[in-house]
Formats: C-alpha cells, sequence, structure tokens
C-alpha cells in the first residue's frame, strides 16, 4: 500500500506541475479513527498529503458533477477545469454513470487508476468497541487490524471483518476506465452477491415490514447518504420539491420511508454499490438492503453489470418487447 | 374541532376500499368509458385519475397514493406494442415490476398495487379487472403501512 | 447543597424509583450506537458509554415537533404535555448545550413555549466524563469534563461507587426527595474532582479563534474553498451537534385539515438561503462552511457572549469527507495571528 501511496504523491505532483491537470480529488488522513478526509490538491506541494489504504471510504465521484458547473456569477470567463481523480473500481464505474448522464466530460477527466482490497465500515469497527468508542487503529500487517478503545480495551480483528459489505462482494476492484494506473491490479472478491437481499427476502412479510420500519426509523433527513452518493447530483431532489410535495420534511415513518424508497428506487440501473451511502450514514443504517434489491431485480430482469461500459444505455432508459410481466394483474 | 371525527379505516365496520386507478388516456381510460357507456356495472370503490401515457406515471405516484391513505393502487395502460405514444408503456413497465417488487420486499402487501393493460376496445375486460382489485385489496384491509396522519397531531 | 455518594449496586434501584416516579432518559446503546431514549425497563440504561451518537438538543427540541393543528379557518396550539422528567447520564458538552440553546429560545424577549414546555419539566443529571473521546475538545471552548453548567446534578462514577454532586436548588431537591445514598466524604469529592482534572489533562488543546470580532475579518480571505473542498453540503454535523439549533417551518393540510410543524434545518443546505428566483446568496460549500463556522465562533458570541461549540466532537466523527473543525480552527487562528493585514 505505502509503494503505490507513494507513487500516487509523486505522480500527481508530476501531473499538476506538468500542467495536465489543474486539481486532483484524493484522500489525506483524518485526525479521527479510521476516517480519511477528501482531499483536493491544486499545487505539487499538497500532494505529500494523499493517502491511498482501506480507510479511502468515500467515493470521489460525488464531488465531480459540480466542478462542471458554472457558477452562477461567472459568465464567459468561466471554463472547465481539468480534473484529475483517484478512481478505486466503484469510483470508475461511478465515472461512467456520470460521463453517460452528461454530468461530466469524459475529455477533462484524468482518471488515475487504483486497485482496491476493500475499504472499512466505521460501523461496524464501532459496534466492535461500543458502547466505548474507537480511540486509536492500528493496522499490523498481515490482514489484522488492532482497535483501541476508550475504554483502555484492546482487540486484533481480521480486516475482513471490518470492510463494508459490499466490498466482500466486488467484481470490480480495479478502474474500468482510467488514463492512467497505480500499483497492480487486485483480483475481485469472492462474496456471495446480493447475499443480504437474500437473508431479508426469506423473511415474513410481517418480519420484513417491521425489520424495514426499525432500520429506516434511526434516519434523521441529514441527506449525507444522498450527498455521498455520485448518482444524486439532481440540483432539486424530489425529497425537498414543494411543487409537488412529494414528502414531507419530518422524521416521522412514513416521510422516512417513502425517502428511502424513493432513493433506492431513484437508482435502479445506476447504483455501483459502492457503500459510500452507508459510510456516510451518521445513525449506521444498512441502506444497501434497499439499493442491493433494486440492483438485484435489475440485473436479474434486465441484465447487464452497472457503470462497466459508457456505450450501453442504462436499463431504465430502454426496454425489450419481452420485458417480464409476471408481476401485472390479470382479471 | 381539535378531535377529528374521522375514525382510522381499520376501526370501522363500514369500510370501503378506496382504490386510485391511473388510467392512459388513450386505451385504459377509453376502456373504462365504453364500460361506462355499456352500463357494464363496476365497483364504485375506484378514483380514476386520467394520464396521457402510464409511461408519465412517476412510480412516486404509488407510493404517494399510499401515503395519502389509498387501501389500493391500480395503475393501467395500452397493451405493448398498442402504446399511443410507441414506447411509453415499454418503459413503465421496467419501472412498475422493479417498484411493486421493492414495495412487497419492504412488506408492503402484494395485492396493494396492481398493473394491467386494458385497450380502448375492452371495456368487460377493464369491469373484471376492476371487480377483482377491489375484491382483492377488500381481502387485505385497509391500509395502515405507511399512510400519514396530519390530521391527528401526535 | 447535597453531595452523595451511591454504591454502584443500589443504581439500579436508583433508576427504578426515577422510572416509577417521572420519565426517565437516559442512554441506551443498539445498532446505532449509544442514544438517549425513555426507559421502561432500567437493565437497558447503560453507564458505561463514552458519548451518544447525537446529542440530546432533540430531547427539549425534537426534529420534528408540530406546533399548531388547523381545519377550517381555525388553528389550535399544540404546547406538549410534557411530564416531570429525568435526564440521566448526559454528557457535561451536552449539559452545557442547554444553557447556550436556553439564550437562543428563552433569551432576549423570547420565551419559546414549546422549548419552554420540554425544559421546564426536565431535570438534568450530567456525568462527569472519566476520559476524553478521540475528537473531544470541550476544554478549549469553555467547557471541561467535570464542568457543572445546565446540570442539576452532576454525577461521577468513581468505580465502585456514584458521587452525586447537587448544582442547582432543582438537583438538591431530587437527591433529598429520592433520598439517594449517603453523604460523600471529603476524599470522595475531592476524587471526582481529580477525576475530572485528569480527563481534562488527557485532551488534545485546540487552538480557538477567542477574538469574535477579530474573526469577523476571516470573512473575506480564500482559505475558505480549501477548507470547503470536501463538504458534500449534507446535514451530518449540524444535526448531530449540541448546540446547532436553525429550524424550518413547513405547512401540511389535506382538504383544509393540516397542522403546522417546525422540524431541523442546516445552513450546510444548499436549499437553506435559496431564493424564490432561483438566486442563491450561499451558492456553494465555502460560503455556507464559513457561514457555519463564523456563526459558532462570531456571530453568536457577540449575540449571545458565548460560542456555539461545546467541543463535543460529533461533527468530527460524523462528517462523511472528514472536514475537522479543529483544523479549521487551528488555521484561522494562525492565519489571524500572522497575516498583519487581517484584523
Amino acid at each position: 500500500m505505502s509503494e503505490v501511496q507513494d507513487r500516487l504523491r509523486q505522480r500527481v505532483a508530476e501531473l499538476l506541475d506538468g500542467g495536465t491537470i489543474d486539481l486532483f480529488i484524493g484522500y489525506a488522513s483524518a485526525d479521527a479513527p479510521l476516517k480519511t478526509a477528501v482531499h483536493v490538491v491544486r499545487s505539487s506541494a499538497d500532494a505529500e498529503a494523499l493517502v491511498w489504504d482501506a480507510r479511502c471510504t468515500s467515493n470521489l465521484a460525488a464531488l465531480l458533477p459540480d466542478l462542471f458547473k458554472r457558477p452562477q456569477d461567472q459568465r464567459d470567463e468561466w471554463a472547465a477545469p481539468r480534473v484529475g481523480i483517484l478512481a478505486k473500481g466503484c469510483v470508475s464505474r461511478s465515472i461512467v454513470g456520470l460521463i453517460k448522464a452528461h454530468q461530466v466530460p469524459r475529455e477533462a477527466l484524468h482518471i488515475v487508476g487504483v486497485g482496491c482490497s476493500g475499504v472499512v465500515d466505521r460501523h461496524r469497527a464501532a459496534r466492535l468497541v461500543a458502547p466505548a468508542q474507537l480511540s486509536k487503529v492500528e493496522f499490523l500487517g498481515d490482514g489484522r487490524v488492532r482497535l483501541h478503545a476508550t475504554d483502555g480495551s484492546e482487540q486484533d480483528v481480521d480486516l475482513a471483518e471490518l470492510l463494508l459489505e459490499g466490498c466482500l462482494e466486488c467484481r470490480h476492484p480495479n478502474a474500468v476506465l482510467s488514463d492512467e494506473s497505480i500499483g497492480e491490479p487486485t483480483t475481485a472478491a469472492d462474496g456471495s452477491r446480493f447475499a443480504n437481499v437474500k437473508s431479508f427476502a426469506s423473511r415474513t412479510i410481517d418480519e420484513r415490514w417491521e425489520a424495514f420500519r426499525q432500520e429506516i426509523s434511526r434516519c434523521i433527513r441529514c441527506y449525507a447518504c444522498r450527498e455521498a452518493c455520485p448518482n444524486c447530483y439532481c440540483t432539486e431532489c424530489f425529497a425537498e420539491e414543494t411543487s409537488p410535495r412529494w414528502i414531507g420534511v419530518t422524521t416521522e415513518p412514513s416521510d422516512l420511508m417513502l425517502f428511502h424508497l424513493g432513493r433506492a428506487f431513484h437508482q435502479a440501473g445506476r447504483c455501483v454499490d459502492c457503500g459510500a451511502c452507508v459510510s456516510a450514514c451518521p445513525q449506521g443504517i444498512d441502506l444497501r438492503l434497499l439499493t442491493q434489491k433494486v440492483n438485484e431485480d435489475v440485473e436479474s430482469l434486465f441484465g447487464g453489470e452497472v457503470g462497466v461500459s459508457v456505450d450501453r444505455l442504462e436499463p431504465l432508459l430502454q426496454f425489450e418487447m419481452a420485458d417480464d410481466e409476471g408481476f401485472m394483474t390479470e382479471p | 374541532m381539535t378531535e377529528t371525527t374521522d375514525r382510522p379505516d381499520n376501526e370501522r365496520i363500514d369500510w370501503e376500499p378506496r382504490i386510485a386507478a391511473f388510467l392512459c388516456n388513450w386505451c385504459s381510460y377509453a376502456g373504462a368509458d365504453l364500460a361506462g357507456v355499456s352500463r357494464i356495472q363496476y365497483p364504485p370503490n375506484v378514483r380514476v385519475i386520467r394520464v396521457p401515457c402510464s409511461g408519465r406515471i412517476n412510480p412516486l405516484f404509488i407510493v404517494k397514493a399510499l401515503q395519502s391513505g389509498m387501501d389500493g393502487v391500480l395503475v393501467s395502460g395500452c397493451h405493448p406494442g398498442d402504446c399511443h405514444y410507441i414506447s411509453g408503456n415499454l418503459y413503465a413497465r421496467r419501472k412498475f415490476a422493479l417498484m411493486k417488487s421493492l414495495l412487497e420486499y419492504v412488506g408492503i402487501e402484494p395485492d396493494r398495487v396492481h398493473f394491467s393493460w386494458v385497450s380502448a376496445a375492452e371495456g368487460i375486460r377493464f369491469a373484471e379487472l376492476l371487480h377483482a382489485v377491489v375484491e382483492a385489496v377488500r381481502a387485505i384491509g385497509p391500509a395502515t403501512k405507511m399512510v400519514k396522519r396530519i390530521e391527528a397531531v401526535p | 447543597m447535597n453531595v452523595r455518594m451511591l454504591d454502584k449496586l443500589d443504581l439500579p434501584s436508583l433508576l427504578e424509583r426515577l422510572a416509577e416516579t417521572r420519565r426517565l432518559i437516559a442512554p441506551v446503546v443498539d445498532r446505532t450506537g449509544a442514544r438517549f431514549a425513555p426507559i421502561e425497563d432500567v437493565a437497558s440504561v447503560r453507564w458505561d458509554y463514552r458519548n451518544t451518537s447525537l446529542s440530546a438538543k432533540g430531547i427539549v427540541f425534537p426534529q420534528t415537533e408540530p406546533l399548531l393543528a388547523f381545519r377550517n379557518g381555525e388553528a389550535e396550539e399544540r404546547i406538549p404535555e410534557t411530564p416531570s422528567t429525568v435526564l440521566f447520564g448526559v454528557r457535561p458538552c451536552d449539559a452545557r448545550s442547554l444553557t447556550l440553546l436556553d439564550a437562543v429560545f428563552r433569551g432576549n424577549g423570547i420565551d419559546d413555549p414549546y422549548y419552554a414546555a420540554r425544559r421546564g419539566a426536565i431535570t438534568v443529571v450530567a456525568l462527569a466524563c472519566n476520559e476524553p473521546g478521540p475528537t473531544c475538545f470541550c476544554t478549549s471552548v469553555g467547557g471541561s469534563p467535570g464542568d457543572e453548567s445546565g446540570a442539576d446534578v452532576l454525577a461521577t462514577d468513581l468505580g465502585g461507587g456514584v458521587l452525586l454532586r447537587a448544582v442547582t436548588d432543582r438537583g438538591d431537591a431530587l437527591l433529598c426527595d429520592l433520598d439517594v445514598g449517603r453523604p460523600a466524604e471529603d476524599g470522595e469529592i475531592e476524587a471526582a474532582r481529580e477525576n475530572a482534572a485528569q480527563a481534562a489533562a488527557r485532551m488534545a488543546p485546540v487552538q480557538v479563534p477567542t477574538d469574535s470580532s477579530r474573526l469577523l475579518n476571516a470573512f473575506g480571505l480564500n482559505l475558505w474553498s480549501d477548507v470547503a473542498a470536501g463538504c458534500i453540503g449534507c446535514g451530518a454535523c449540524t444535526y448531530s451537534c449540541p448546540t446547532c439549533h436553525c429550524f424550518d417551518i413547513t405547512d401540511e393540510q389535506k382538504r383544509g385539515t393540516g397542522r403546522r410543524v417546525r422540524s431541523w434545518d442546516t445552513c450546510a443546505f444548499p436549499l437553506f438561503t435559496l431564493h424564490g428566483s432561483g438566486h442563491n446568496p450561499r451558492p456553494a460549500a465555502d460560503a455556507r462552511l464559513r457561514q457555519r463556522v463564523l456563526h459558532k465562533f462570531s456571530y453568536c458570541p457577540e449575540n449571545f457572549g458565548q460560542a456555539f461549540c461545546v467541543g463535543c466532537g460529533r461533527c468530527v466523527d460524523h462528517c462523511p469527507t472528514g472536514i475537522d473543525i479543529r483544523r479549521i480552527l487551528a488555521r484561522l487562528d494562525e492565519v489571524l495571528a500572522t497575516d498583519s493585514e487581517v484584523g
């Protein structure tokens, strides 16, 4: 990891000094256990702060659309920046989606691909030490991690126990679209896909309703999930529209459910299962319970993989005459 | 004035299902119209909302209807291949399949939400469809999940 | 004022008596981490938690609060009927935040009846911190692990027992009413003071600009677009913050019947300052983050005499993109100190 990190810092400095890019989006260390900060580098000296390791959870592609919107107070003098970005597999697939949605121009991007072995879910780590909090985390090498807690306790765990669940199923750890790569490609994970959905779906209707209601009840409408998601680039979200008003702004069960059902549905055919939403949620809500259900349905009903090809039209923008009608009512 | 006189539906003994039906103008709405002029009886439980095409239907309409307290939702359009706008219903079919699957997955009763194709010539079929939908919803009782009651202040 | 010592083994029965005679709100632990909840089963109360994921402000200032109900042109206020409540086990940072919220909702000639109803019903039993959390910095913003402000009773966990010190008459009355434990010995009182002092000593200090009017000069600096580069405009910081208090009011209605609802809002949302015309005076994250920081550390000190930050560290914990107010404050402090042109 640190070789890749060193090479990354060097390369970004070169790209900036050489004028290939105006800015580079990557990660930097943060002063809180298991966290990284999004780091936007504009001068080569700042490239030294870049890091690349299992703490790099944000989907950096989420920052791209705003970079290509003309600021309201600038007219002719604004030109699209040339943006470099560090892309693990899921980030690159999000970029593919954004290109197809005309939210970012391909020619303005310089994608530095990197192979990813999975990133940590802070909530999983937090649950292992709760009700104490993490005070320090050491990566011991050999896939082991030492968790220090505020109550003085220490425990060593496998990194695999801390990874985002989606990382355990990830079939695209390497960038699918890039201008260059750093480090060696990583092998895909072999976890059973949609495991959480199959497990949830096997429960009774009443169990599912109760579990859904409970899981979503923790939501505080902070929209961290939405803002962390590269696909949520709408200038006006349905959740905040007032004409028409789809849902209220409250944290009452009905509004919470409609927000999350709506957001998950709006991801159909576009979600790359990067886990940024799960990572961003301050309440540790398992949003993948919904997004992966939609992903599974799209794959089984309409086929294809999300974000792999810039040429393939999104599933909801096309149809087949023979599309499934098993869900319909016949009198 | 502070106490609402409307009791929640699941406490009323005279409850009748309330169905919101989104019907496309060119086929399903015309089919319903044909049922009417032919004097074919169908249940009065349905509130019809005419849309230009089933493809116009935002899946959020369905969830919104349930939130508003409708006991069932029916969406009906032209048969595939017959859409007045060529392909609106074909896009809609994909959206509806996903939304219905998602709602059932989280525990909404499958019989709350119905989709069908009814053509302008199918007056009898429309009536039969409505009978089936109303009875299916009657069997599962009033909608209580996801209903937002703004009259009752907690 | 009473200072009493309670054996740890007697804590459950104290909680039982509190739950029987009053509404008890205390920390519980679940998938979210620790949070405050109304207690029915006192076995669920967790004494050994570090801090809650969300602050205690939701108890006096709920995220969703119906204000009025209306029907056919007539409206009726819905002031909450709040039973006598004990807020048990809240950390000193959160207890202190209640005094800051009091200044907003019950100061300057304002007395918000909704806030007042909830706040007035609460007796606050705060729990001093024996160790700081990884992101805590209360000592750098006028607080401390043993701070009493906002508390009616301050409790300290001394291992085998819990020291309970009455801070206000209300707290004193509670201790007397429940005849809690036995009078504390001087050694125990001293031990509690030591605990708090040691916890404070272990807390990493943060440079905080304290001259609030000079801080205003930071408004025009270029550093804001740099510090805000990662800000994605969510409300994780604001909604977990004990002192953030902005709110939105919406009407919800159906055929002439409806209600008016107050709900939390955040200046971090782009929508916060979006005009009906489409113009936005804070169009990008730099302006919004600047507003948030200056509001807490410049405007509020001017208006209320105190910075609106209690150093709980939740915003640092929860920010999805790692924005750290401690770093921002340190940077501001440096710039103001070294740049003679600024201020």
